[in-house]
């Protein structure tokens, strides 16, 4: 009993980066019809930003901020200095269906190597800003540590706001708008591509806020976050692609189920599990577990 | 799109593809071993780009994960010879069937799936597999598996080097390949997959059968990725999960891209693009005085930002090729 609860904690702690990183992809996919593969590059850039601000100040606190915001900008200039163009630009043609694709690729690659220009290919180790020692209750120690219930407070609240703004604001209604109906909101008066530049920048911070939890726990290298993005990835797909709530839960479910993998099975089968579950969820329930069902074609 | 004297084309194809071996043969004889290797390498990267342009450019599926079926190709080659002793060509023909099948697999839940969850499907495909070689003793973990062609053949001469024997194979492999995919993709199937891709309700109220098709293109494609993949571990000499990176499936895509993903005479195009650049930002690296981490970065720099110009300005492929 002891070992099940203690799986299902560390499983919340894992699902909650994953579905950051959904969040981070469905807010995308929702404006903009994208799959943002450079989420992933956009992320540890930023969260490189926040690596330089910890090594010069040695505060975990002051890194945090900093790196959402960068992220928030990325996330802003991607969309005004690329998606704006190819959106204009490559609409037909063989290549159309997967200019998106190609495009995010394509800036993942870049941003990747701009990072490995700029600090190298070295694994670098984060400061924890707190123990990841797990809490001891009398005389047993949990896996689970203050450190892994800092990455679900904080997913928690961010999921909070983002529901928040999506449903008490004007701004969020805007988002809504312009995800559902482009057309019909800008003749609302909606300036619909100011707000997709907005989801785009929200997007950014989610996924700032996924790289620079996820990170303490593990290391900083150029390529550290991919992992992360196929489970976002998955996660997002569980949850359909199309939903905040959906991104949330599916980042849960994956997180939980690999947990368990993990403890029960083997740990050489977390990848080939995480794979199985992508097949089974598209190929048995299509648009998702929570989702509408015009998601799957576009 | 009726093609009339088809027959006459077919020859006149063919007998380019003959010229162009012969030449490339020829050439191979007279430069040193550094341009012999790289030939050896645009010749795996023809083939690998090939695939993408049977699966993109005409059956209008995606997929970021094709590194990962050159590595089930690469693995069953290797284990075939290893393991059964099996002659080079049979280890090939392994390869090939290896990784259609796997490719099959896939197709089944890709054919049911539109681009960006393709996408994203096979790029999960690309970061985890090769790394699953690391928990199977049997495959090698880290250190791989060698895998040995042998020796060229006596008969070809003394100073005939293994670099020369790699490319001799590797460019037959390349130029059979091309000739197999350019007689497929002007077949029925070709026609099938191009009318489904530019209209799927028009495909099947003709009578093709989508789903099918799809997963054709698929396993056809996966087949190619995997006598790619055997082709680059003949000219490593070995395979590990490190030979099979996610930058290896971008690689690919973007050859493709730059070659204009519907034009199969792009593939060569492509391939020297992505032989030359890392060459092309090693002197430029060098030029500049730049230290490790520069030259270890620039080529996906250039890769990459050649990717997206190429996407963004010429979608449909450089104009030169263009028909």
């Amino acid at each position: 009993m002891e070992r099940f609860i203690n799986t299902i904690l560390i499983g919340i702690s894992g699902g909650s980066i994953y579905g950051l990183m959904a969040l981070a992809l469905v807010l995308v996919w929702r404006s903009t019809r994208v799959v943002n593969f450079a989420q992933a590059g956009q992320a540890i850039l930023s969260t490189y930003i926040g690596y330089v601000v910890i090594s010069h100040t040695n505060n975990y606190w002051l890194a945090f901020p900093v790196a959402v915001i960068s992220g928030a900008l990325i996330g802003a200039l991607v969309d005004i200095l690329l998606i704006r163009i190819m959106v204009k630009r490559a609409h037909q043609g063989p290549v159309a269906a997967i200019a998106p694709v190609i495009a995010t690729l394509g800036l993942l690659g870049l941003i990747r190597a701009v990072v490995g220009l700029i600090w190298g290919g070295d694994l670098r180790q984060f400061k924890l800003p707190v123990t990841n020692h797990g809490f001891t209750f009398g005389h047993t120690t949990i896996p689970f540590a203050p450190i892994n219930l800092l990455i679900v407070v904080i997913t928690f609240l961010v999921m909070l706001i983002f529901a928040l703004i999506f449903q008490r604001t004007n701004l969020g209604l805007a988002l809504r708008a312009s995800a559902y109906q482009p057309e019909i909101a800008r003749l609302s008066g909606i300036r619909v591509d100011l707000t997709r530049t907005i989801g785009w920048a929200f997007a950014g911070s989610a996924g700032a806020i996924a790289g620079i939890l996820v990170t303490p726990t593990n290391y900083l290298a150029p390529n550290s976050l991919d992992l992360l993005l196929v489970s976002g990835f998955v996660a997002a797909v569980i949850g359909g692609l199309e939903s905040l709530v959906g991104a949330a839960v599916g980042g849960l479910i994956l997180g939980i189920g690999l947990a368990f993998v993990l403890e029960y099975v083997s740990s050489s089968l977390a990848f080939p599990a995480a794979f199985m579950v992508l097949i089974a969820v598209l190929l048995v329930k299509p648009a998702g577990l929570i989702g509408s069902k015009r998601s799957r074609n576009a | 799109m009726l093609r009339k004297n088809g027959g006459r084309n077919q020859l006149r194809a063919n007998l380019i593809f003959i010229a162009i071996g012969i030449v490339l043969f020829l050439v191979s004889n007279r430069v040193d071993e550094l341009r012999v290797y790289q030939g050896a390498t645009v010749a795996v990267y023809v083939v690998a780009i090939s695939s993408i342009i049977l699966l993109t450019g005409y059956s209008g599926q995606i997929s970021l994960g094709h590194g990962a079926l050159m590595a089930v190709g690469g693995y069953a080659a290797v284990l075939s010879r290893n393991d059964w002793h099996a002659p080079v060509w049979l280890s090939f023909v392994v390869a090939v069937l290896a990784a259609a099948l796997f490719g099959a697999i896939l197709g089944v839940a890709a054919g049911r799936l539109s681009g960006p969850y393709l996408a994203g499907t096979t790029l999960a495909l690309a970061v985890g597999l090769p790394s699953l070689a690391n928990q199977f003793s049997v495959l090698g973990g880290e250190q791989g598996l060698n895998y040995d062609v042998g020796q060229p053949p006596l008969s070809l001469g003394q100073d005939f080097t293994q670099y020369h024997w790699y490319f001799w194979i590797a460019g037959l492999a390349a130029l059979v390949m091309t000739w197999l995919v350019h007689n497929v993709l002007g077949s029925r199937y070709g026609r099938n997959w191009r009318a489904a891709r530019s209209n799927p309700t028009a495909a099947a109220l003709a009578g093709i059968h989508i789903g099918r098709s799809k997963i054709l293109a698929f396993t056809i494609s996966a087949g190619i990725a995997g006598l790619a993949g055997a082709l680059l571990a003949m000219t490593l000499s070995l395979v590990t999960p490190s030979a099979f990176p996610l930058a290896l499936s971008f690689a690919i895509v973007t050859g493709a891209v730059l070659a204009g993903v519907t034009l199969l005479t792009g593939s060569i195009v492509g391939a020297v693009v992505l032989v030359a650049i890392p060459e092309l930002t090693d002197a430029l690296a060098t030029h500049l005085g730049g230290s490790e981490r520069v030259t270890a970065n620039l080529p996906g720099l250039m890769m990459s930002a050649l990717l997206i110009v190429s996407v963004l300005f010429f979608p449909n492929g450089p104009r030169l090729f263009r028909r």
